[in-house]
């Protein structure tokens, strides 16, 4: 049976498509769900077995990226907390990591606090490019398994710079390896160069690159290998959370 | 000023002064003759007009919606002869896409945008269109760019029964940044419109999560006081969405955004020039959020079939788009159930607001229930205005209160013919006697190898070559994750590409059909200021070249014409704009690519700093598509592999005008070598045969800069040397060192070819002008010979260095 992956939406979500099709192409059944469904009860996320925060600018992205989409699923807060306790995969891609952020849902702690941010950009406004991001081999992330250790990704953020003001968080993010993707060339201002981070068990993944803008080895700039490795970095972290759904 | 409203209840009797005092008073952009003929109308209806009628007119008589320029008669005067257009528009561009009669183009010249046949199995039409939104961007830059792309967005959810954006455009024409030009005291510098174009083109495209991905930048101090802004979208409708027919019965919907008082007066400001009291409140405030809750919106109802016809309001508000969905059947409008943003709007402003993010449906009453339903998932405002109806009368009343009572013949069929003078402009000889220079062919002097890199270092770094990466930085260019050739070529994004490649597989669903589709832009006002019909041919053939350069299916291609100029009351302006659309004419029967889709924007000029006229160069901007059959064939600029054969194809021909040398050295030789179309059409299908066999690796065209700067970009962007040898370059005869090195004659591409397939490739291209002239090397040098002796040798990370500037 294929794993149901659902791809939450709302008003200004833009990389959901793409997302679902990434999910498709990795084996997943996935479905795109309008986060007033969730809201309103009609659909329940318990139902899935796979959650994908696209990216995008939800709601405007107005006070800061992601912020009232947080505040949205916050009601949703007992389910996602369920969701990802039994180790159901749940990623957050740019704009779904500003929301897993806001929520409090990464970096873990128990009290589901907000104790990072993802900030404007150090340049000070969006910049899109293709970045290379090494990967944490020893990161307990289920996303990133398998992957060579250089991968590259485009990057489509205007506040995507990782903060966390204390210092023990930040230690145990480096310590434990939370830190599964760091910019080999810093684009943004992060802390400790981090791309993305995970929790310790390794279900509930943030990014700001998109894996799913590379599923393919022809979406790559430089072009210059030749088409038969058809698969790219982007399908293997899609297609990792399905395996490890199934 | 009398009080308009009391002119107005005189309107049977008022003479020719006071009808154009009432006429600017209220902001109409109506003329004359148009007046008069308002005038008569009402006699007859033994009636006063009221202000809304009269708003609605001008609106839908407005030159932004009817184009009565461009469509209108013209006397042409040339050398003595005189020709006459009855329409100069359906004589040029209108004639060749009927001449050729292409079965591919779907639709054509009717609705909101073109569409071409798009994918392997003929389930899909490619909408595209290129709009212009020039004058409120330099009143506002960051609202007028944002509103301009939201607004040719809209032409795409609206054309048809709706289709998917998945690609914008944009081109901007800016003063100088470094310009010394005194500038009158309401202009603004073109830093500061440069800033805020780009900054509202990203903050709503990124919102809409469009990728924007194609375009260009160019500046010149022509456009110091009038700025260009072109917009452009392209969408993928399946075919059978393409056609739309309001219904009588059926529901006037209007869905998304509130109408308030922004925006008031757009279309008819548009004919008018800028001066320092023109109102901002003309220009829109935009909303992205909103338009991307429409747009998801529309395409669920869409597919669901629960309308008959959509479009959306752009110039003219509920207006235009009522006025014209309903131009058949008729519609009565309740103006009372429009959701405002502001209650204090009269009924005239809630008519003619030109609020962003509105799209007018004709929703068949058995649907709307179901329609709601998706609206309020997706958080999507919307009112029923009324309904269509059979009478071909536009009536609106406001709590019963009658606003407009016109019949729709009138209003759309009652526009007088106001006949444009036209007379060739002899720039060259202007040129002469202002500067003392002589026009053409002075051979330009051999210089050493010192002078040559100094220049070939200058034409790098000059604006309208260097690096737009921190322009196209900001735009989310990948976002649906299927830009395949981006704007920036080569991992570390070092070079330009000549087109964008977009594989939509977000609008088919299917990742397993590898069609796509190119596009390519064009323009050369430099070639413009001496000769306009060069311009059109050079700005085609450029357009054309760069779909070959990435390799899409060049026989295939569709061009959109975009004209922008100053006041055609000008007889010169008018010239100009003549030759352009006869130059657009050739291209196209040479290339045999139709026009699907044009607009134009006249009155681009304002007062100078001493009080006079002062127009932009006439403009003509090409956009083209053509399908790429397998997206993962497609090829870039960058080289990739050292031992590769460089060859240059197509005869470098003799002449400085209008090049980026030029401006640097002021040679003062500004001859301009003529384009050839029908050589190019021979030598571009030879060429498009071996990109298809897979024997060439990259492919960059040469335009501005010349053959140096294309081979210097080629060369950094895939972080490879160059051993070049120009001995054997395909050239005219007697022709200088200069002009092989910087002359930008037509028709020209520089192509990698793999090692071993170099004799295919040769047998393909054998008897045409094709040589090979050098090798991509390892060794990260780029140089350029001649007969023994080096014309340039330098390191390819300084020349990327002059080349890499950040314009923002």
């Amino acid at each position: 049976m294929k794993p149901k992956a659902i791809i939450l939406r709302g008003p200004g979500t833009n990389c959901d498509i793409e997302t679902f099709s990434s999910f498709r192409h990795a084996g997943a059944a996935p479905e795109l769900v309008h986060i007033n469904k969730l809201v309103s009860g009609e659909k329940n996320l318990l139902d899935y077995s796979i959650l994908a925060l696209p990216g995008g600018f939800s709601y405007g992205d107005d006070i800061s990226a992601g912020k009232i989409f947080a505040v949205k699923i916050r009601k949703l807060a007992g389910n996602i907390k369920k969701f990802i306790h039994e180790g159901r995969p749940v990623i957050g891609i740019c704009n779904g990591f500003q929301v897993l952020v806001k929520t409090g849902f990464l970096p873990e702690n128990k009290k589901h606090k907000q104790v990072s941010t993802l900030y404007t950009n150090e340049c000070g406004h969006f910049l899109a490019k293709w970045v290379k991001l090494k990967v944490n081999k020893k990161s307990p992330c289920i996303f990133t398994k398998n992957l060579p250790d250089e991968i590259e990704l485009p990057i489509a953020h205007g506040e995507g710079k990782f903060i966390v003001e204390d210092k023990k968080i930040m230690d145990e993010i480096l310590n434990e390896n939370l830190c599964s993707l760091t910019y080999v060339e810093n684009p943004n201002g992060s802390m400790h160069d981090i791309a993305g981070i995970t929790n310790k068990k390794g279900n509930c993944f943030g990014l700001m690159p998109h894996p799913e803008r590379n599923l393919f080895i022809w979406q790559n700039p430089d072009r210059k290998t030749p088409i038969k490795e058809i698969q790219a970095a982007g399908y293997q972290i899609f297609k990792n959370s399905v395996d490890y759904a199934k | 000023m009398e009080n308009p409203v009391k002119l107005l209840n005189d309107f049977a009797f008022l003479g020719n002064e006071e009808l154009l005092s009432l006429n600017n008073a209220c902001g109409w952009s109506l003329n004359i003759k148009e007046l008069l003929q308002i005038q008569n109308h009402f006699r007859k209806l033994k009636r006063p007009p009221t202000r809304a009628e009269m708003e609605t007119i001008a609106q839908t008589w407005s030159e932004h919606c009817k184009h009565k320029t461009f469509a209108g008669p013209v006397v042409f005067k040339c050398n003595g002869k005189t020709k006459k257009y009855k329409n100069l528009f359906k004589e040029t561009i209108v004639k060749a896409t009927r001449k050729l009669h292409k079965k591919w183009c779907l639709s054509v010249f009717k609705d909101n945008a073109g569409i071409v046949e798009f994918g392997k199995n003929k389930k899909w039409g490619l909408a595209f269109k290129v709009e212009t939104h020039n004058h409120p961007c330099a009143i506002e830059p960051y609202g007028g760019a944002e509103t301009g792309v939201g607004g040719v967005i809209r032409d795409i959810m609206g054309v048809g029964l709706g289709a998917k954006p998945v690609l914008n455009t944009d081109v901007f024409f800016f003063g100088r940044i470094d310009s010394k030009m005194k500038l009158p005291p309401h202009a603004l510098s073109a830093g500061r419109i440069f800033r805020g174009v780009v900054e509202g083109v990203r903050d709503y495209g990124n919102r809409m999560g469009i990728p924007t991905a194609a375009g260009g930048i160019c500046f010149d101090d022509g456009y110091a006081l009038n700025s260009l802004v072109y917009v452009g979208c392209a969408g993928i409708i399946p075919v059978e969405k393409i056609h739309k027919k309001a219904k009588t019965g059926d529901i006037i919907l209007a869905i998304g955004g509130r109408t308030g008082r922004d925006g008031i007066h757009g279309a008819t400001f548009s004919s008018a020039d800028i001066v320092e009291e023109t109102s901002s409140s003309a220009v829109q405030i935009g909303h992205a959020i909103n338009e991307k809750k429409v747009l998801d919106a529309l395409l669920k109802a869409r597919d669901l079939n629960l309308y008959n016809a959509v479009t959306d309001c752009g110039a003219g508000g509920f207006s235009s788009a009522i006025g014209e969905l309903g131009a058949e059947t008729g519609a009565r409008v309740c103006l009372e159930n429009a959701k405002l943003k502001d209650t204090s709007l009269a009924p005239w402003e809630i008519w003619v607001s030109e609020s962003q993010e509105r799209m007018i449906l004709s929703v068949p009453a058995g649907n709307i229930k179901k329609f709601i339903e998706i609206l309020e998932a997706e958080n999507c405002e919307y009112c029923s205005l009324g309904h269509f109806t059979n009478d071909k009368k536009l009536v609106v009343t406001h709590k019963g209160t009658p606003v407009v009572n016109l019949d729709m013949s009138f209003l759309h069929g009652g526009i007088p013919k106001l006949a444009k003078q036209a007379s060739h402009r002899l720039p060259s000889y202007a040129d002469r006697l202002r500067k003392g220079r002589q026009v053409t062919g002075h051979k330009p002097p051999k210089k050493n190898k010192k002078y040559y890199l100094q220049i070939l270092k200058r034409i790098l770094s000059h604006s309208n070559v260097c690096s737009r990466h921190s322009v196209i930085q900001q735009y989310d260019h990948e976002v649906q994750g299927g830009t395949i050739v981006k704007p920036l070529a080569g991992l570390n994004q070092n070079g330009p590409s000549d087109a964008a490649v977009i594989w939509p597989h977000s609008a088919t669903g299917d990742l397993n059909d590898f069609s796509g589709f190119a596009v390519s832009h064009g323009f050369n006002p430099f070639v413009g200021k001496i000769n306009p019909y060069q311009m059109a041919l050079y700005s085609a053939d450029e357009a054309v070249r760069n779909l070959l350069c990435v390799g899409a299916d060049i026989i295939k291609t569709a061009f959109l014409d975009n004209f922008c100029a100053g006041n055609p009351e000008n007889p010169e302006i008018m010239g100009d704009i003549v030759l352009a659309a006869e130059g657009c004419y050739d291209a196209a029967m040479g290339f045999g690519a139709p026009f699907i889709s044009g607009k134009d924007s006249f009155y681009n000029q304002s007062k100078d700093a001493n009080g006079r006229d002062y127009a932009i160069p006439t403009t003509l901007l090409i956009s083209a598509t053509a399908p790429v059959q397998d997206i993962r064939k497609a090829i870039t600029m960058n080289l990739k592999l050292p031992g590769n054969p460089v060859f240059i194809a197509g005869i470098t021909a003799k002449g400085l005008g209008g090049s980026i040398y030029n401006e640097i050295e002021k040679s003062g030789n500004n001859h301009i070598a003529q384009a050839d179309i029908k050589k190019a059409v021979k030598l571009y299908n030879a060429i498009l045969k071996t990109i298809k066999a897979g024997f060439v690796a990259s492919a960059h065209d040469v335009s501005d800069g010349g053959f140096a700067a294309a081979i210097s970009e080629m060369a950094f962007a895939g972080g490879l040397g160059a051993e070049i040898d120009l001995s054997n370059m395909p050239r005219e005869k007697g022709i200088s060192e200069i002009e092989l090195l910087f002359a930008e004659s037509p028709s020209r591409l520089i192509l990698e070819v793999k090692a071993d397939k170099e004799k295919s490739f040769l047998k393909i291209v054998r008897g045409l002008p094709v040589s090979k002239i050098g090798y991509a090397t390892s060794v990260a040098c780029l140089e350029i010979k001649k007969e023994g002796a080096v014309l340039i040798k330098e390191n390819i990370e300084s020349l990327k260095n002059c080349w890499k500037q950040k314009l923002l």
